[in-house]
């Protein structure tokens, strides 16, 4: 079995062992030997790795981990049979990146699950016209957003072109610098995992 | 400065991505619920690979966010 890992052009260089480069008309699959031990953070710790020195020379549409086919004609098959789809995913995400923002009530509690039903309530109650100012900039400054749920007042990937990236993340500085209530978490740049498609986190 | 708890926090932003998101390729996921699940212990429990991910230098643009904790 080989470890699909992601899917750029086809006219990208070569990747480095032990990668592998698996070509089906304009599109790449990058592919490593599967893994039959069980996954571990460390493992997800350096597929990240990977994924990011691939971001350094080519566009990259990430693989979910863990997705494995028989062998490389198999990842030829799957480009050839799907080749609409991921060229489409691919120019969706050529040239950005995705940038995580979060963004909660200062003083909100950390671990809601411990928290007394005071301070559980004082967490969760309202939305922040802050946040939500927040999120209209950023997404000014995305090509695509995702906002998500939860308890912080602002989840959101932004799919943001490479050469923005330094003004959305100015933009956030700024925010935190400013802001009366908020305290704002970015991480980033990640490959674009929340805009691959139908793969996007829930 | 990143604060305590902020590269915990790039560190779930690092597994909810790589098994949640990306694209599916239909029908070859070798991943069982119990392999993500063990996934998401061993995250809680292993602070030393957050050291790794330091080590091995990923994660370089977490962005400074000043605190403005209430004290």
């Amino acid at each position: 079995m080989i470890s699909l890992v992601a899917i750029t052009d086809a006219s990208a260089p070569p990747p480095s062992a032990p990668l592998r480069a698996v070509t089906a008309g304009s599109l790449c699959a990058v592919c490593v030997p599967a893994d039959d031990e069980p996954v571990t953070v460390d493992k997800l710790v350096d597929r990240e790795g990977v994924l990011e020195a691939l971001m350094e020379d080519r566009d990259v549409l990430p693989v979910r981990f863990g997705t494995a086919v028989a062998d490389e004609a198999a990842a030829a098959r799957v480009l050839m049979e799907r080749r609409e789809e991921l060229e489409a995913a691919l120019d969706h995400v050529r040239g950005a990146c995705e940038l995580a923002v979060r963004a909660r009530l200062l003083g909100a509690v950390e671990h809601v699950a411990h928290a007394s039903g005071r301070e559980y309530l004082r967490a969760r109650v309202g939305s922040s016209e802050e946040a939500r100012r927040l999120h209209d900039r950023l997404n000014a400054i995305a090509r695509a957003a995702v906002v998500r749920s939860g308890p912080d007042v602002l989840r959101a990937a932004y799919l943001v072109d490479r050469p923005a990236v330094p003004r959305f993340v100015a933009e956030v500085q700024d925010a935190q610098q400013s802001s009366r209530e908020l305290s704002i978490l970015c991480t980033g740049p990640w490959p674009p995992f929340s805009f691959a498609g139908e793969g996007a986190p829930s | 400065m990143t604060r305590p708890g902020d590269r915990e926090v790039a560190l779930v932003d690092l597994v909810d991505r790589l098994l949640g998101g990306g694209v599916v390729i239909a029908g070859d996921i070798t991943l069982s619920v119990a392999d993500v699940d063990l996934v998401y212990v061993s995250l809680r429990a292993l602070i030393s690979s957050v050291a790794t991910a330091e080590e091995k230098r990923l994660m370089p643009a977490m962005t400074d966010a000043l605190t403005k904790e209430a004290r």
